[in-house]
């Protein structure tokens, strides 16, 4: 029973990708090269050095396309990303968004430093249904962010932002109706386990 | 909360060997709870969340399209695929509105209409048979709900509902407007919103729940009536959950809404409703009974459903339908007089989507004799893909309608013709 759930279920969504497969296709090279604006913050090959600023390798092309609109649109709203974004095309978003896929994502480099927190956020994530948007390895899908190997300081930013209707994300808001019952202890273990995948 | 993580840690000890061992995507068994009980909810588990799962519902997400929206090709190949009755036509009427929402026409024809989590407001005005878009309003908080009155646009954003006089002779300069009322809580989910004027040009304002199911906050899941001139409100519905269209009913006065009732239940319940407003401050059932007649199995606390009102029509489950307008114009068949059009954006929370599509409902102005049927149809494709799916339904002067697409990012025109 349950495979055959699966297995519709990946039949249904492979579908629906392929009936949303954008009518013009991305130029990979193209958005290598805009994405040199990128790593000066969000680092070389897309994984973040730098403390609450994501990676964006691995990021599943339409969820990047998404919030360049979002920040182009203003309602999301970041001093940095600012003056970047207003330079952007529709063809540079399409361009970075398929860009960044197609990198390799990052690698926890250090053992899980506290694997009772990672098993509370394993827990945690089959209560709250992540996998159900996410993917079961959390790589993310479509308009719905990679959270495996993200960075945990900003996992916890995001989740807070949520939580606090700061940002209200895609999807009709899913995050922010998802996020709001987040207890803070969910949300350091969610950070903590999603970080160490 | 430790404790009960601790708990639960013991209890499922067996699922997080798997986990702990590196494996990627940790599943585990989703847990069930007899939850209808009244034990259940005068002493709920600590962990009473991982109740009422459902493994048939997984992967089910809430879908986004195209982030720069359709394509004018695309918006031609989806016209031909939309089926209408006889005699019936649709366009495009301007593309390049993304996330299109509620529209709402200006003293001098121009056309003004919201947006979904882009921030913006657009002005779409006629330069001799060519439509201009042009954002005039940025970085608001999702300002889905417009409306025009005496000369001024209204923007209700999340918490606030502005106000800029004069919008037309300074569409290039709005400025910042004058917020008029902002009595509102500021939760994201399901704070989006709608407006609707009756003759008094007060304002029926919907407030949603910031969650899919539960105890709602005391200032939200209900209906207000706000007057802008003077910054008061009445609370006319409670127990409502999503609302995001409504209109007054030309013949008697009485505000009538659409209603999207909750997700995870399964494919087929509860079904989403269409309300009157009948006495002031009735109860529409949320979150303890849904569709008139179902008992919530976590939230129902011992209520039973006759002490809500029910729906004058459940319109099918998760079809979620939004903004909604009495037909009044003169160019439609005669028997269109007075049906309700509703926008019905489509599902996420089930198999095989349905809705995205305009319907149309002819009742009794007492609510009697609801019957719907289909009137505009072809958005979803196969069993979970989209087109396009409609927000809005707005009249045009001369007896057609607009139709606004939040996923697609257009606004289409359908019109009579009798020959």
């Amino acid at each position: 029973m349950r495979a055959r759930f699966v297995l519709e279920t990946l039949c249904g969504m492979a579908l629906s990708a392929i009936a949303a497969a954008p009518a013009l296709a991305a130029d990979l090279a193209a958005g290598k090269e805009k994405a040199e604006l990128c790593t000066a913050c969000h680092g070389e090959g897309g994984i973040s050095k730098t403390e609450n600023i994501p990676s964006l390798a691995g990021q599943p092309d339409q969820f990047i396309q998404w919030q360049l609109v979002f920040f182009r649109s203003g309602t999301r709203k970041n001093e940095q990303m600012q003056p970047i974004v207003e330079q952007i095309s529709n063809e540079d978003i399409r361009n970075l968004g398929a860009y960044f896929a197609s990198l390799d994502p990052p690698k926890p480099s250090k053992p899980d430093d506290n694997p009772d927190l990672s098993q509370k956020g394993a827990q945690a994530a089959v209560g709250r249904r992540c996998a159900f948007c996410h993917t079961d390895t959390y790589a993310g899908t479509k308009a719905v962010a990679r959270l495996a190997g993200q960075r945990e300081d900003y996992l916890l930013k995001a989740l807070h932002d949520y939580k606090s209707s700061t940002r209200s994300g895609g999807g009709m808001a899913a995050m922010a109706e998802v996020a709001y019952p987040l207890s803070e202890e969910e949300i350091t273990a969610l950070a903590h386990y999603l970080a160490h995948l | 909360m430790k404790s009960a993580f601790n708990r639960s840690i013991l209890a499922l000890a067996a699922m997080f060997v798997v986990a702990a061992a590196g494996q990627a995507g940790a599943q585990g068994k989703l847990k069930s709870y007899q939850s209808g009980t009244k034990e259940f909810w005068t002493h709920p588990p600590d962990d009473w969340f991982l109740g009422d799962e459902t493994e048939a519902q997984k992967g089910l997400a809430p879908p986004s399209g195209p982030p720069t929206g359709a394509s004018e090709a695309e918006l031609a190949a989806m016209m031909k695929k939309i089926k209408l009755p006889p005699g019936f036509k649709i366009e495009v009427y301007a593309p390049g509105v993304l996330a299109a929402r509620q529209m709402a026409w200006g003293d001098k024809g121009t056309l003004f209409v919201g947006s979904f989590g882009l921030g913006n407001v657009y002005a779409i005005t006629d330069n001799g048979g060519k439509k201009q878009v042009k954002t005039i309003l940025k970085g608001l908080n999702m300002p889905t709900g417009l409306a025009f009155r005496d000369g001024a646009l209204y923007v209700i954003a999340v918490n606030k509902l502005i106000k800029y006089d004069n919008a037309e002779a300074n569409l290039d300069k709005l400025g910042d407007g004058k917020v008029v009322y902002d009595d509102m809580p500021s939760y994201a989910a399901h704070g989006w919103k709608y407006l609707a004027a009756d003759k008094d040009g007060w304002f029926y304002v919907p407030f949603g729940p910031p969650f899919n199911i539960g105890i709602p906050p005391t200032s939200v899941s209900q209906i207000r009536r706000v007057d802008p001139k003077t910054g008061n409100a009445e609370l006319v519905a409670l127990g409502v959950r999503n609302s995001v269209g409504g209109d007054v009913d030309p013949r008697s006065g009485k505000y009538w809404f659409t209603e999207n009732a909750r997700d995870w239940m399964s494919d087929d319940t509860p079904s989403d409703k269409l309300n009157i407003i009948s006495k002031l401050g009735e109860h529409f059932g949320y979150p303890y009974c849904h569709q008139g007649n179902l008992p919530d199995p976590k939230f129902a606390m011992g209520h039973k459903c006759s002490e809500f009102t029910p729906p004058v029509l459940n319109l099918g489950a998760h079809v979620a339908p939004l903004g909604m307008k009495f037909y009044t114009g003169n160019q439609f068949p005669p028997e269109y007089k007075n049906s309700i059009l509703i926008a019905e954006h489509g599902s996420w929370n089930r198999h095989k989507y349905q809705g995205a599509r305009i319907v149309r409902v002819n009742a009794d102005p007492d609510g009697k004799n609801a019957k719907e049927t289909a009137f505009a149809s072809g958005w979803i494709e196969g069993d979970r893909g989209y087109l396009g799916r409609p927000a809005d339904v707005i009249l045009d002067k001369d007896g057609s309608i607009l139709v606004a697409d939040d996923w697609a990012g257009a606004i289409y025109r359908i019109s009579y013709s009798k020959k």
